[in-house]
């Protein structure tokens, strides 16, 4: 099961992310027939970047779940439970729409939002804090980002801002472009590569640091490699497609049975399951339910919270 | 916040004059039938001196119509330049912020208000102010009879005609040739086909595409793309995602056979007389 379990989430993605791009084929096809540069524009300029980012956030949240959660040694950590996606949402509006920032200030924003998040919650919880200390901490940090980012929006000089709310809580990939995507794209993969060659260290540290720390792992820096690299990772994702919620707590917890339980070996199939997911919720975002489109967030969080529900049960 | 409820948010809010509003506001008009308001209709004895308006659209109205002095306070929204064209006429008049509390100490001998915040007649008249409330017009029949309705109130019925009469000059007749537009704010926010903004955009020549659910996505834009995109600028420079959804490349990447026209927003909101000068605008352009 382990070995095989990467090569087919591969599989799963591929036809995920045709299906993604070539939504909509008979529009798509008459668009072709009568004017194929514009078919060729809706294929580069629109479903391309949607695509893509869907796939790398959604890896990215995959990925920052299981390195947060295999880091801390909790099945609650993740980076929309704990306050890195909020915190990255607040960045991001800060940089945006105080400081006037164009789409590369707004992604500072989101990468420093995250990390100042992460490290308010190492700092209130400890690196090794028990599961209520760190969730109580993180629920706490993400609550006062959200309210902030809503009351940043409210206070902000443009009359659209508040609407924007919606869209920097429970984020989307509607209509994202080229641009957004060039700016996420090279931050989510380096950082990610980064996550993913911390495996094995990872592993060890689920001995115990004492015992990680026999085995050649350097810890603190395993540490902020971990906390440096996901609030990068999320704080990019964040500031291009909004706080997508849940996908960083569920992923890791769907995949780590398969892989015997080992943190380290969760990275990669939780990156791979993670992009699965949002891609597969991107599209069904895209299919009106009583004739409105959900939110994404609205609807990972349908998919997500009814497991956290599970996994609070599972634990009592 | 539902779609729905965004889309005809801009009228509730800008109504309730509790903060700025979507440049596109009768999206969805979901307000209250047209009441009718009989006993409202008569004029006040005499001329009034001491006018408050709460609401931008009564704003636009009062700063059109009032005689010199007879205009004491508008609404913050009527005295911004980024939301009305007539935010210059509003100079020096004490502002308000749409609430009838704001207004008592000026003593006013009229109030203006919308029927879209209901509770601002409601309590104006509870205090003993005489108060005039106008209906949110939904065809030009509407805005005429709110000049009319205004122009009385403030016993300038000559100005009130005079106002009419520029204003149907202005957006002469619906032209034989018409070409599809679509009319696109912050975020794909447009008009609905039928509202009164159509209405006026006919005038210009220009048929507004049906879309569901007053907002359009670029998927649903590149596919179907109209003759003529009429983008509206509104706030314009300001940072919010809406208007980052204006400048995405997309829309830039548009066939060459799609014309492409701004206009000013800021008349829109309120779709009364402001807009007629400006549908003259696009005429001219969409003739060229």
């Amino acid at each position: 099961m382990m070995r095989h379990l990467v090569p087919a989430l591969a599989l799963l993605l591929l036809p995920l992310v045709l299906a993604s791009l070539a939504w909509d084929p008979t529009m798509l096809r008459a668009v072709w027939l009568r004017d194929p540069a514009l078919a060729r524009t809706i294929l580069v300029e629109l479903r391309l970047p949607r695509t893509v980012l869907a796939v790398l956030i959604g890896g990215a949240l995959g990925l920052g779940g299981a390195a947060m959660q295999g880091l801390l040694r909790n099945p609650l950590a993740s980076p929309d439970v704990l306050g890195p996606s909020t915190g990255a949402s607040l960045g991001a509006v800060f940089a945006g729409y105080f400081l006037g920032g164009g789409v590369l200030a707004v992604a500072a924003g989101g990468m420093a939002g995250a990390l100042v998040a992460l490290a308010l919650l190492l700092a209130l919880a400890g690196p090794a804090a028990g599961t209520a200390t760190l969730v109580l901490a993180g629920v706490a940090i993400s609550a006062l980002a959200g309210a902030l980012v809503n009351l940043a929006l409210s206070l902000a000089p443009s009359p659209y801002a508040l609407y924007d709310v919606m869209f920097w809580l429970l984020g989307s990939l509607a209509d994202r472009s080229l641009p957004q995507l060039a700016i996420a794209a090279p931050v989510i993969i380096v950082a990610g590569t980064l996550l993913l060659r911390q495996s094995r260290p990872l592993d060890r540290l689920a001995l115990g640091e004492d015992v990680a720390e026999t085995l050649g792992v350097d810890v603190a820096r395993l540490r902020w490699t971990v906390v440096v690299a996901t609030g990068v990772m999320v704080g990019a994702g964040v500031a291009v497609a909004g706080s997508i919620g849940f996908v960083g707590l569920v992923v890791p917890h769907l995949v780590r049975p398969l892989v015997g339980n080992r943190p380290g070996a969760t990275l990669l199939p939780a990156t791979l399951a993670g992009a699965v997911l949002l891609v597969a919720a991107d599209m069904a975002v895209r299919v009106p339910v009583n004739g409105q489109e959900l939110k994404l967030g609205v609807l990972t969080a349908l998919l997500g919270a009814p497991f956290f529900l599970w996994l609070v049960v599972k634990g009592r | 916040m539902k779609r729905e409820a965004r889309a005809g948010m801009g009228l509730a809010a800008m109504l309730a004059a509790a903060a700025a509003v979507a440049s596109l506001p009768n999206l969805a008009p979901k307000s209250p039938p047209n009441v009718p308001l009989a006993f409202e209709a008569a004029p006040p004895p005499v001329r009034p001196q001491r006018v408050a308006s709460l609401n931008l659209c009564t704003d636009e109205l009062a700063l059109l119509l009032a005689s010199p002095g007879q205009l004491i306070s508008v609404s913050r929204l009527g005295a911004e330049p980024n939301e009305t064209p007539a935010a210059g006429r509003a100079r020096g008049l004490a502002r308000n912020r749409g609430r009838v509390t704001d207004i008592v100490a000026l003593q006013p001998d009229l109030v203006l208000t919308s029927a879209g915040d209901a509770s601002a007649a409601t309590a104006a008249r509870r205090l003993g102010f005489a108060v005039v409330n106008i209906v949110q017009p939904r065809t030009l029949a509407d805005v005429s009879a709110n000049i009319r309705q205004v122009a009385r109130a403030l016993d300038r019925v000559a100005a009130g005609e005079a106002v009419i009469a520029r204003m149907l000059a202005d957006l002469g007749p619906v032209p034989r040739e018409m070409q599809t537009a679509l009319m696109i704010g912050g975020g794909g926010q447009t008009i609905a086909a039928d509202g009164l903004s159509a209405q006026w955009l006919r005038h210009a020549g220009l048929q507004q595409q049906q879309i569901a659910r007053g907002q359009v996505n670029l998927d649903q834009l590149l596919a179907k793309p109209p003759q003529v995109l009429v983008v509206s600028r509104y706030y314009p420079g300001q940072m919010s995602a809406h208007q980052d959804w204006l400048a995405h490349p997309a829309i830039a990447a548009l066939p060459a056979n799609v014309r492409r026209i701004e206009t000013d927003g800021r008349v829109w909101t309120c779709g009364g007389p402001l807009v007629a000068a400006e549908v003259a605008r696009l005429r001219a352009l969409v003739k060229r």
